[in-house]
């Protein structure tokens, strides 16, 4: 099939994103704002729940065969549960769903999270266009990964 | 990773998490249509071994929380158990939470159940075609029970309940003028009568109020039975379970309801078709139905064309 035809597959499905929030970070607001700009910005919205193992991260994201996993953690434990979402990923053979980060961190981290994969790594305050401009990038991504066309 | 439908189809027979994901991906998205209908083609004769619960009712009287405890017992029992939820999508933006899952989603996680969101986007003829092919995935793919949440209202709930061979109706105290309404739409396709949030005020004067309503409505074999819930202890439990699987095997039994659902799947199947041929018409290939000019010149009017067009085909409306 030619790529032009295979890009329209998809075309009218919005993207599908899951927000997880893994570890041990208990502060959820943020959350729902983001789920709610996505929401508006015509995503569907999935929300892993308070405090999800990265083993129930990537089932979610493979069951519900969504297009990005967008993790977020305020506490500076993000490189090390950010690895095992991507490690699992990689593990489980899945380059079709690509991987977001955000919250705080540090800029010496950004290239070692880049390097797993996991891109965007925005901090408080971004503004949201910037970040659902990301998401739908990435979500482009992984869906002709998924189509073969990558 | 991409697979081919024939991987695909070969993947969901198997049991494989990834192709059945991929499948119900496919089926959901309208313009996957030829592919999705390639898949479901060639796994049907692998279907119509599930028992399909249809759960529905109003929002907020607890179709998730049950839906989350009842997959957890069914799983208990030895059953493979998956679920799928629809929510509603926003008519403005298209997009949707998917808020079905949180609901269940500790019980899921601990029991490692399949479940998937669907969104009630597009046309409710395109809902029901894609919730029936994902049920059909599921199936296929060797689930003993396939529990289905819909939205609770409307001609695209009807539809989709269509497929299921048990259909359990929930609803709870509290809901006020809104019972009456809902009980007069739901009663006919009812197996089971839910009062979920026994817990709370007013839960065994609805309760009551269902039985009545049930004595005077004549009722076939199946005697529709009113189940109380409390979702926070769990009361109740045993007994829903235990109505669910004995109606499954009544309606089991049944040749007539075999017959019944397969109606209704070519029915629904149809639906999609006729949307599919109709937004493909053009000028030209409309002119082999009617003759437009002369339609125009006649000043014939849209109905009648449109029905004489539909009369050649399915027949005249009994
Ligand atoms: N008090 C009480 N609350 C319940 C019960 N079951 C569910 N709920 C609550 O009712 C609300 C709606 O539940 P949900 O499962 O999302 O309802 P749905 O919209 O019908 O799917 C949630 O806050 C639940 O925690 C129950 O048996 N008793
Ligand atoms: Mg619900």
């Amino acid at each position: 099939m030619a790529a032009g035809k295979n890009l329209s597959l998809f075309k009218d499905k919005p993207v599908k994103v899951l927000l997880a929030k893994p570890g041990i970070d208990g502060h959820d607001r943020g959350m729902f704002v983001l789920a709610k700009a996505f929401r508006d910005a015509g995503m569907d919205v999935l929300y892993a729940g308070l405090l999800p193992t990265p083993e129930e991260v990537v089932d979610t994201a493979i069951n519900e065969d969504v297009d990005v996993i967008a993790l977020s953690l305020l506490n500076g434990a993000h490189l090390v549960v950010f690895k095992k979402v991507a490690d699992l990923m990689k593990k489980r053979g899945i380059d079709d769903i690509a991987i977001v980060g955000g919250g705080t961190i540090p800029d010496a981290d950004k290239p070692k999270l880049e390097k797993l994969g996991i891109t965007g790594n925005y901090g408080p305050g971004t503004p949201l266009k910037t970040i659902i401009e990301h998401i739908i990038m990435r979500a482009e991504e992984a869906r002709s990964r998924k189509l073969g066309i990558a | 990773m991409t697979q081919t439908p024939e991987e695909i189809a070969d993947g969901v027979l198997a049991g494989d998490i990834r192709s059945i994901s991929r499948a119900i991906t496919l089926v959901e998205d309208h313009n996957s249509l030829i592919t999705g209908r390639k898949i479901i083609k060639s796994i049907y004769g692998m279907t119509g071994r599930a028992g399909i619960i249809g759960i529905t009712g109003p929002p907020g009287v607890g179709k998730s929380t049950i839906i989350g405890n009842l997959a957890s017992m069914l799983k208990g029992t030895g059953k493979k158990v998956a679920v799928i939820a629809i929510d509603a999508s926003s008519p403005f933006t298209n997009g949707s939470f998917l808020g079905n899952r949180i609901r269940m989603q500790d019980k899921l996680y601990r029991d490692g159940i399949y479940m998937r969101s669907l969104s009630s986007r597009g046309s409710s003829g395109g809902l029901s075609r894609s919730t029936w092919d994902a049920v059909r995935v599921l199936d296929a793919a060797g689930y003993d029970r396939i529990i289905v949440e819909t939205v609770g209202a409307g001609q695209a709930d009807l539809d989709i309940l269509g497929m299921a061979h048990t259909i359990a109706v929930a609803l709870a105290p509290g809901l006020g003028d809104e019972i009456q309404a809902i009980k007069a739409g739901l009663m006919e396709i009812a197996s089971i009568f839910i009062i979920n949030k026994m817990d709370r005020d007013g839960a065994f004067m609805a309760m009551k109020d269902i039985e009545d309503s049930l004595a005077l409505t004549p009722q076939n074999e199946w005697k529709i039975p009113v189940v109380g819930l409390n979702s926070i202890n769990l009361d109740g439990y045993e007994e829903l379970l235990a109505a669910i699987e004995k109606h499954l095997a009544y309606v089991r039994k049944s040749p007539l309801s075999a017959k019944k659902r397969f109606f209704n799947e070519v029915k629904a199947a149809l639906m999609a078709e006729s949307e599919l041929r109709i937004n493909a018409l053009t000028e030209s290939s409309m002119s082999g139905l009617t003759d437009l000019e002369s339609d125009v010149r006649k000043k014939v009017d849209p109905y009648t064309v449109a029905e004489e067009i539909s009369k050649s085909v399915l027949g005249d409306i009994a």
